[in-house]
């Protein structure tokens, strides 16, 4: 056993004399978890300095994907960015490209008819299960449990399948215009995303048991990374999380866009604050989501999917801050408009950079096996933090 | 928690004018409130906001930064350069306050808030990061996105997105045996 | 039919030794296989169905000749000896445990006097193959692999060894083929209690021993990627990894199934069962020990590590030590004719 600092040999007496004296000179580790690392959703690295099994700090280390989406909207028509919001979160390709097209009908005062507005509805909805189905299958991965991976991922197919009729994409949609959507959907749609949404209530149960049922599963997340009250107002924490920590925070709810007033839904919330609590709060979610989608197909009425809009997509001046609930979170969009074709300065608040910036306080004093488990329940999507 | 009391955002700026006694401007702007106020009473004007019931924007969004400099300037309107840009909600109002702190160029730096909102520390990175703005009083004010080597601040207007032909060389190793000799 | 070979004691060496090592691997193979059909449908899936023209057969094959073809990658900071030689620390014990496994009453490379003590001794050096493996590999996740592994190994000896001492009492041999004979009606369902227990915990400290989940902290893949064995590549990580765990899921697999299970004779003596030969009793047993460990396998969620410990220490070992009383008690007190030896 060499010494690193003083290069002195310590003989294994020297050792057990100092155990039994009480001062075990132990070193630290400086352990870095990725950017490469099967557990990490993304090129995510956190830099944890362990003590044997005990994480003393953990700092993440972010920017591996930046892309600098908010000097490349600058140079873009409002359009061409719909694709590029696309790929932040991207498991919930529709609902980035929304708060950008409610911010700029906002500043130009374009009224969304009424289908359209339920057809908005419907495709958020759903892409809100898939992304929640996602987190729901990696969360499993990452604590050692692979069955549930591949049972969330059939049911993901219905939806992804549904989706793909409509817009032509499974992951990145480009479907939402200014004013309403591209165009109408197929016929057949509605039935197959209603097989889709209906097949995931029924099977719901089964997950509950497989996962959080299960004996280890609550050992290993109960008490687990534990996010207080204070701690989330002070970082900003939205979304699953949020919730997970008993604050009733639903922007659906708050301040309710598009026809969101119309549906009766319920807004889960747990009150420890735990790993297994934000689980459980994902999970309740999607039956939500699931709900959400039948009453509004059955509500939709028919209409055009576009309103009236001017030829030329051009903002007038002004600034307005235009936020909905995404699947992970708030995502605002402070828009500030020069009355140009494209952006002055488009802000981009997203949920996971806030999430995940409460991570070092959360980390401290946990086990390594702990930190994994508390990253995956912490849901956050790298391009979500790194825009 | 829900929300509890829904008011006009008139009546909140009412009583943010109230609240914080001539240190700032308050006015409202598309439904939220909007308060413009200088550096040095930035930690005053947030812990106000913050602390003050029947207020209470204890619920942190972001803070970014704006480069005013090319934009399009009315008469009678004063050219604009850097500024900070809080956004802070109150949760049970459903309200956000959006506050202004207008920066210099010849002087980028600011107050820091990561005293009263833990959330402010990455956001500031960030700010420092693509803008250059310094927060005094930051507890690690280094990049957050760039590497620390990075020359310029790309979040300012006068960095301009290079086109195909005028990209900067890659500073890198090219060669897997450069890259062994040293190359990054 | 009745044919006498007889044969030197030299030529019958190389006979066991080219059954052993054509064996092994073997099992390794047809154990892999069977590993990701049963896997594939139980979750929903196929599995492999092109290698090999029929449903997959071919998988492991294919994978074991890829894994030949790999480049060989020593890590520049490792410990060159070392590194190459854990490995075969993890490998040659698998193929050990093989020679007193009884296929039927004659049917065993070499049934020693001393069985049982010989199993759970070999077994017990694959804990230094993986200590070493992680300690050469220059890296602190194998590192953190090995510790880990090195802790939750030692620990889960003892129910094993203490299990395994209840059936050498109830049998009074340390022989496999000693103990199979002792065994009229399975140790499983008698003495009552006392055998399903041993054979419970068992099951749960060999599964541990080969670290598979729920006890699988020391190659948590989604931690530490794989543990002590992260940088191994090609040949080195199959011996080190893969097949040893599948030659050792199949060997504790048959151990289980010859203490407890009553190994090649039939599952209770029962007239017209005793005239299915032994072999196809032994092989079903050990399928369904198979299946069954698999099963739990990718069910649950792993143990952290001292959640892992606590179990160990806490609640097994204590179990086991009252299970030897048990035994200790039944033999000395039990009445004769309750013994259906």
């Amino acid at each position: 056993m060499v010494d690193q600092q003083d290069r002195t040999v310590k003989w294994p007496e020297d050792v057990a004399r100092e155990m039994s004296e009480g001062r075990f000179d132990t070193a630290e580790m400086v352990l870095n978890v990725g950017p490469q690392h099967p557990a990490t959703h993304g090129v995510f690295r956190l830099l944890a300095t362990i003590d044997g099994e005990v994480l003393i700090d953990a700092e993440p280390v972010i920017g591996y994907m930046h892309r600098g989406y908010e000097k490349l909207v600058e140079a873009r028509d409002y359009r061409q960015i719909t694709n590029l919001v696309s790929r932040m979160d991207w498991l919930s390709g529709i609902s980035n490209e929304l708060p950008m097209w409610m911010a700029l009908e906002k500043l130009m005062e374009i009224e969304v008819p009424l289908r359209a507005q339920y057809m908005r509805v419907i495709m958020v909805e759903m892409n809100r299960i898939l992304n929640h189905l996602m987190f729901f299958a990696s969360f499993g991965a990452e604590l050692g449990a692979i069955t549930p991976t591949f049972y969330a991922f059939r049911e993901r197919e219905d939806i992804q399948f549904a989706l793909e009729m409509a817009t032509g994409g499974r992951m990145h949609f480009g479907y939402m215009r200014a004013g309403g959507l591209k165009e109408d959907v197929p016929k057949g749609f509605f039935a197959q995303a209603l097989k889709g949404v209906r097949q995931v209530i029924a099977r719901l149960d089964q997950y509950e048991n497989l996962l959080i049922g299960n004996e280890i599963y609550k050992q290993r997340t109960l008490g687990v990374g534990v996010l207080s009250q204070d701690m989330a107002y002070s970082y900003g924490v939205t979304g699953p999380i949020a919730r997970g920590s008993g604050i009733d925070m639903d922007v659906r709810k708050d301040d309710p866009y598009l026809v969101y007033d119309h549906f009766d839904f319920l807004v889960h919330t747990a009150p420890n604050g735990d790993a297994f609590d934000r689980f459980w709060v994902l999970l309740h979610e999607v039956v939500e989501s699931a709900r959400i989608v039948e009453q509004a197909i059955e509500g939709i009425p028919s209409g055009p999917v576009l309103g009236k809009v001017p030829r030329v997509i051009q903002a007038p001046k002004g600034e307005v801050y235009v936020r909905t609930e995404n699947p992970l979170g708030e995502l605002g969009f402070y828009l500030i408009s020069d009355g140009d074709r494209r952006p002055y300065r488009m802000k981009i608040r997203t949920p996971s950079y806030n999430n995940v910036s409460v991570l070092p306080p959360v980390l401290k004093n946990t086990f390594v096996s702990d930190m994994i488990a508390i990253l995956g329940s912490f849901f956050f999507v790298l391009g979500d933090i790194d825009r | 928690m829900p929300v509890t009391e829904r008011i006009p955002v008139d009546e909140a700026v009412e009583r943010a004018r109230a609240a914080l006694s001539g240190r700032a401007e308050v006015t409202s702007n598309q439904g939220a409130v909007d308060v413009t106020c200088a550096r040095p009473d930035l930690v005053g004007v947030v812990q106000t906001l913050r602390d003050t019931d029947g207020l209470r924007f204890n619920f942190f969004s972001f803070l970014s930064a704006v480069d005013w400099s090319e934009y399009p300037v009315e008469e009678g309107e004063q050219a604009r350069e850097l500024e900070v840009l809080i956004l802070l909600y109150a949760p049970e109002r459903a309200l956000h306050v959006a506050i202004h702190v207008p920066v210099p160029f010849d002087d980028p730096t600011c107050p820091s808030i990561t005293s009263l909102f833990g959330g402010a520390i990455w956001h500031e990175r960030e700010c420092h990061d693509l803008f250059g703005i310094v927060f005094g009083g930051h507890p690690r004010l280094v990049n957050i996105y760039l590497p620390e080597d990075f020359d310029g601040h790309p979040g300012l207007k006068s960095f301009k997105l290079p086109t195909r032909s005028l990209v900067k060389e890659w500073p890198g190793a090219k060669d897997p045996d450069e890259a062994a000799a040293g190359g990054r | 039919m009745h044919i006498d070979i007889v044969l030197t004691a030299w030529q019958m060496l190389i006979v066991k030794l080219l059954v052993i090592l054509t064996l092994v691997p073997l099992v390794s193979l047809v154990g892999g296989y069977a590993l990701h059909k049963e896997l594939a449908h139980l979750q929903h899936r196929l599995g492999p169905m092109y290698p090999g023209g029929f449903h997959g057969v071919g998988q492991t094959l294919a994978d074991g000749i890829k894994f030949i073809l790999k480049e060989d990658i020593v890590p520049a900071n490792a410990d060159k000896t070392v590194f190459k030689l854990a490995p075969a620390l993890i490998y040659v014990p698998a193929i050990l445990l093989y020679l007193v496994i009884p296929i039927d009453k004659h049917l065993i490379v070499e049934d020693l006097d001393v069985g049982i003590f010989y199993i759970l001794a070999i077994g017990a050096v694959a804990i230094l193959g993986t200590l070493m493996a992680g300690w050469s590999s220059a890296n602190k996740y194998a590192l953190l692999g090995a510790l880990r592994a090195a802790a939750q190994l030692i620990a889960y000896e003892l129910p094993i060894v203490l299990t395994a001492a209840v059936v050498a009492m109830l049998a009074g041999t340390m022989s496999v083929v000693g103990i199979v004979e002792a065994q009229n009606w399975p140790f499983v369902l008698w003495p009552p209690g006392i055998g399903l227990v041993a054979f419970l915990v068992f099951v749960t400290g060999a599964m541990a021993e080969m670290t598979m989940p729920p006890f699988d902290m020391p190659v948590a893949e989604s931690e530490i990627i794989t543990g002590a064995f992260t940088e191994y590549t090609g040949m080195r990580f199959i011996f080190s990894f893969f097949g040893a765990e599948m030659a050792h899921l199949v060997a504790y697999g048959a151990i289980a199934a010859t203490l407890f299970l009553g190994g090649y004779k039939p599952i209770v003596p029962w007239g017209p069962l005793e005239h299915i030969p032994g072999v196809i009793w032994f092989v079903v047993k050990v399928v369904l020990m198979f299946f069954v460990m698999i099963w739990a396998r990718f069910t649950w969620p792993r143990l952290r590590e001292d959640q892992l410990q606590k179990f160990a220490w806490k609640f097994l070992i204590p179990v086991s030590l009252l299970l030897i009383l048990a035994t200790a008690a039944w033999i000395l007190y039990a009445p004769e004719s309750l013994w259906t030896r």
